[in-house]
């Protein structure tokens, strides 16, 4: 019996350390008198692979913040006043696993107001579900996946960019009306650069072209020479390389030491992570290759009538933070306008006011127009193609197509 | 004999309660649901490391084998989830049969081997090339089976099946068997213990219990990428949580989880910065001061423990 | 194909640098260290910060830095390895703790180079392409191909021509004996250790070059990939390595060329293949058990 009672001690320990280790948080207070702040919930990755993107999306958004609380909070309608916004952040290391249990800890413990994704598909991925179970509005910078925006979900607003399938739109007419036969793409394996290269194959072909090289490799490529060397020898036109910023530095660093030189070249990071490209890779061996131009290259300056426009930013931003902002910083921010206007208009803070007011946004932010279908879905903030060319001692994005967006025209 | 089965009884009863109460207590459900995951998977660990002594790194290729098996059977086959978990089981088990020429490996080697498999099953499901069966790197979408609690609630039986499964072994001569073969194979093996056999028997108990809590995290999490469930995370977790307790024994991996993934939770939640850091750190002090696992406390003090 | 066979044996060569020092380390210690890719890792951040600081060529960062990271290895060892050697299981309770210190390096990486891809891109080794059997390669590629070439030579060399490695072969052929006839074991492994971490770190300061940039998460992941090559080549038998490296660089770059989709399946493939087949790789002794 001694022996049963230290068992049973011993399991009630692991009982109470379970509630106790697990941490205890403060709660906001949700009446129907005017809470003290708003709060955000979101996750960055401070380290592992989506980091790099992660950290300034996250530093957009809180540039967000510092703005609008420097007047005094965000207009929130319901209330008809301005209300501070507060922050509650964690880092889920670029682990979906973590993140799944922080984003539940977002809303259940914190229970935050508003909540953001982490930045791309892969960290998005799990909230979407969990989002819907708690019936709150998932405000999704950046995670592009087309598999999220369902009929059946209410509960996910994609604010920084269109799905990922739709992002060859404009590449593909380009690659057709440049009459070019032979097309070398070769791609990573994953959400966002497979579906890309789908939709791309699917357009080329119904335009008669065929590529003449089209892998995918594993997305933990990290060095081309090879396929390069393999690519090269079906004398291509066109030559497109889509992966992650990695994928991309490794492509165009190989391609430079292997002295081969492709015409036509396109990569995908180049139009969001500039200057991380240039570092990597050296001027001379982006100069006169094709990207997605995406803010601050794509400068959206007439025309914005929400929020900053791309100059006031990119000064403000400097200004603020010591360093230019790079498109996530953008994607960041504008993540912030969506929700300064969604509180500006719903009529409530319930979810579903939320999210039927995000619906009903049209506005043109320096990301562009901002439209999302019924499920969701960017519809607006197109991509362009472009070009990196030389510009005095530097290098400029000249954005090549569509006529009605185009700064410049192509040089060879 | 029969106190035992008392005790057997009362164990399982505390884990259930423990689990169906908590929410209650504490509403971050994902959090307990994520913990009862990784006492699952480090009781799989246990009984494959702590009674046969193979370490298998690769763990997570059962895990995710089972995540991808249950999650196929509902979306093609359109099997309810419950009896797709079973399937899910039912494919590790069979994925632990086809690697069990693993076990002839030995020490580090296996490890690694099992790592490699593990990785080898990864690459395939998430391939291109196998798209229309696995999604490929597409990933997995469950939605209208969704269903977070009914599947934390079929969390709560799998891991008290893994409960008393651990407490069958560790009671019976299978149990006794096996840990004769692990500290003396060839004189288990002169006693007329069938080594092999049995070996391979624990190697696929353990692989059908990471199959099933596998199939349940698919059930729960319903959204997600390839490496998400094949993360070698997962296994590092299972197994330091193991070691952390102590191995061999039930209620150290029990505790190593309770613990340790509280502890990373907190950390993360508290100190977000410095997540990696102090977690690292904490792995290398536990390592170096407590190597054969907070059981190793009570033993030298005597006690037995469960 | 001829260019890929080339290409193959170049980065074979360079990925049995890598292979090489966990090799050694698991040949003296019965340990596998998690954390060497790590090393690499740091040598790499170091070559890149060394060429953009002083515009230290990255041939230099690699002797200073396999020097400096040697030292540091040998410390190390001392504080980690003795404790681990005396409890029951070092061989599994050594992944752990080495696991450990691979998470702590990455954060500390992150802290101190932050999470962005950072590598060299000048030409540091010349422009032009090299040509070999009238294929144009990289320069870089064979200036690690004669790296990796030298510094096999120079374990090969400490391993059969020093007295102190005499003492390490016994150690790795015989723990017990080695210490029953009056071998310092744990001096010898230390060495061994710290050899094994600085070629590491030198593998590293080739790194930006060879494997595209660096970020402080590479570390797991190059562990993993150079297990398979000593696998490949055998556990515990540096020399070895050349022929793992060597197979693994061919069979990657006629994946590349033929099923590029596949190519990362390859080394567990490989690794597993060897394991069933011949477990004690192409080189190497017992390993089965029962």
């Amino acid at each position: 019996m001694k022996q049963l009672r230290r068992y049973l001690f011993g399991l009630a320990g692991v009982a109470a350390l379970l509630i106790a280790g697990c941490g205890s948080t403060t709660s906001t207070t949700t009446s129907s008198t005017a809470p003290k702040d708003i709060t955000i919930g979101t996750l960055y990755a401070g380290s592992g692979s989506y980091a790099t993107s992660s950290l300034p999306e996250l530093a957009g958004l809180k540039f967000w913040m510092s703005q609008v609380n420097k007047d005094g909070g965000v207009f929130v309608k319901a209330y008809n006043k301005k209300i501070p916004v507060k922050l509650v952040d964690y880092n889920d290391q670029s682990d979906p696993n973590t993140a799944q249990t922080l984003y539940t800890q977002l809303i259940t413990q914190d229970k935050v107001n508003i909540l953001v994704s982490d930045f791309g598909s892969v960290l998005t991925s799990v909230a979407v579900p969990i989002a819907q179970e708690h019936k709150m509005v998932l405000f999704d910078p950046t995670g592009t996946g087309a598999s999220f925006f369902t009929p059946t979900n209410p509960y996910i607003v994609l604010t920084g960019l269109p799905t990922s399938a739709v992002w060859p739109d404009n590449l593909a007419k380009y690659l057709l009306a440049q009459n070019f036969k032979k097309v070398a793409i070769v791609y990573a394996e994953n959400d966002f650069d497979q579906s890309q290269d789908e939709t791309l194959t699917t357009q080329l072909k119904a335009g008669g072209v065929t590529p003449v090289y089209n892998q995918g490799v594993p997305t933990t490529t990290s060095n081309y020479d090879v396929i390069i060397h393999n690519i090269a020898a079906t004398n291509p036109d066109a030559v497109l390389e889509l992966g992650y910023p990695n994928n991309d530095i490794a492509f165009l660093q190989n391609l430079a030491a292997s002295g081969q030189h492709f015409g036509f070249l396109f990569t995908i990071f180049p139009g969001q992570l500039f200057s991380l490209l240039e570092q990597n890779v050296g001027a001379k061996t982006l100069t006169d290759t094709y990207t997605y131009p995406t803010p601050p290259l794509l400068a959206y300056n007439s025309g914005v009538n929400y929020g900053m426009t791309i100059s006031q930013f990119t000064q403000a931003f400097q200004s603020a933070n010591g360093s230019a902002p790079n498109f996530l910083d953008i994607a960041g921010y504008n993540t912030g306008l969506a929700i300064q206007k969604t509180l500006e208009t719903a009529k409530s803070l319930s979810q579903l006011d939320l999210r039927a007011a995000a619906g009903k946004i049209h506005m043109f932010t320096l990301d562009g127009d901002f439209t999302i279908n019924k499920e969701g879905a960017q519809m607006g903030e197109t991509l362009p193609v472009g070009q990196i060319q030389a510009s005095g001692s530097g290098l400029k994005t000249v954005i090549v197509f569509p006529s009605s967006v185009a700064t410049g025209t192509a040089v060879h | 004999m029969l106190r035992r089965r008392w005790v057997d009884a009362v164990v399982v009863v505390v884990v259930v309660l423990a689990f169906v109460l908590a929410p209650q207590a504490y509403s971050n459900e994902t959090l307990l649901f994520q913990m009862m995951v990784y006492i699952a998977l480090s009781q799989g660990v246990n009984i494959l490391y702590g009674f046969t002594g193979y370490l298998p790194f690769g763990y997570v290729g059962f895990f995710g084998i089972g995540a991808y098996g249950a999650s196929l059977l509902m979306l093609h086959l359109n099997w309810p989830p419950i009896l797709a978990l079973l399937g899910g089981g039912a494919i590790a088990v069979l994925l632990g049969l086809v690697l069990s020429p693993l076990l002839r490996l030995s020490g580090a080697y296996f490890a690694i081997a099992s790592l490699a498999a593990s990785q080898a099953v990864y690459l395939i499901v998430s391939n291109p090339a196998l798209q229309n069966v696995t999604y490929g790197p597409y990933g997995i979408q469950l939605v209208s089976q969704f269903n977070p609690t009914l599947s934390y609630y079929v969390m709560v039986v799998i891991l008290a099946l893994t409960v008393a499964v651990v407490l069958y072994i560790r009671r019976s001569r299978f149990g006794t068997a096996l840990q004769a073969m692990r500290d003396d194979p060839v004189s288990a093996a002169m006693a007329g213990v069938p080594v092999v056999r049995q070996r391979t028997f624990a190697w696929m108990i353990s692989a059908g219990i990471a199959g099933l809590v596998g199939g349940a995290f698919a059930w729960q999490t319903s959204v997600f990428y390839p490496d998400a469930v094949f993360s070698l995370s997962i296994s590092i977790f299972a197994i330091v949580f193991t070691l952390f307790g102590g191995a061999g024994t039930l209620l150290g991996p029990l505790f190593g989880s309770v613990v340790l993934y509280g502890m990373y939770n907190t950390i993360g939640i508290s100190d977000p910065q410095y997540f990696q850091l102090i977690y690292g750190l904490l792995i290398i002090l536990l390592v170096l001061f407590l190597p054969d696992g907070a059981a190793s406390l009570l033993k030298r003090r005597g006690s037995h423990v469960l | 194909m001829l260019y890929a066979l080339i290409a193959g044996v170049l980065f074979g060569l360079y990925y049995a640098l890598i292979g090489l020092g966990l090799n050694l380390t698991f040949g003296v210690l019965r340990m596998v260290n998690l954390a060497h890719g790590d090393f690499v890792m740091i040598g790499g951040f170091a070559a890149v910060t060394a060429f953009s600081a002083w515009h230290l060529h990255p041939l230099w960062s690699l002797v200073l830095v396999a020097v400096l990271i040697f030292a540091v290895g040998i410390a190390l060892y001392y504080v980690l390895v003795p404790r681990i050697a005396a409890t029951k299981d070092p061989e599994m309770i050594s992944l752990v703790l080495f696991f450990g210190l691979s998470q702590v390096i990455e954060a500390l990486a992150v802290m101190r180079f932050g999470n962005n891809t950072q590598s060299i891109y000048e030409p540091v080794f010349g422009k032009a392409p090299v040509s070999i059997l009238g294929q144009p390669f990289p320069a870089v590629w064979v200036v690690s191909g004669l790296v990796s070439l030298l510094a096999l030579l120079l374990v090969y060399l400490y391993l059969y021509r020093t007295r102190i490695g005499y003492s390490t072969r016994a150690v790795m052929a015989s723990r017990e004996e080695a210490e029953v006839s009056g071998i310092s074991v744990h001096k010898v492994s230390a060495i061994a250790f710290a050899i094994g971490l600085g070629l590491a770190a030198a593998a590293g300061a080739l790194a930006p070059f060879m494997l595209g940039g660096i970020t402080p998460d590479l570390g797991v992941g190059l562990t993993i990939t150079a297990f398979a090559v000593i696998v490949l080549g055998s556990l515990g038998n540096p020399v070895g390595t050349v022929a793992g490296g060597l197979i693994y660089g061919i069979a990657l770059m006629l994946m590349q060329t033929y099923l590029p989709s596949w190519s990362a399946l390859l080394p567990y493939l490989l690794l597993l293949l060897v394991l069933l087949v011949k477990p004690s790789g192409l080189f190497g002794r017992q390993v089965r058990s029962a």
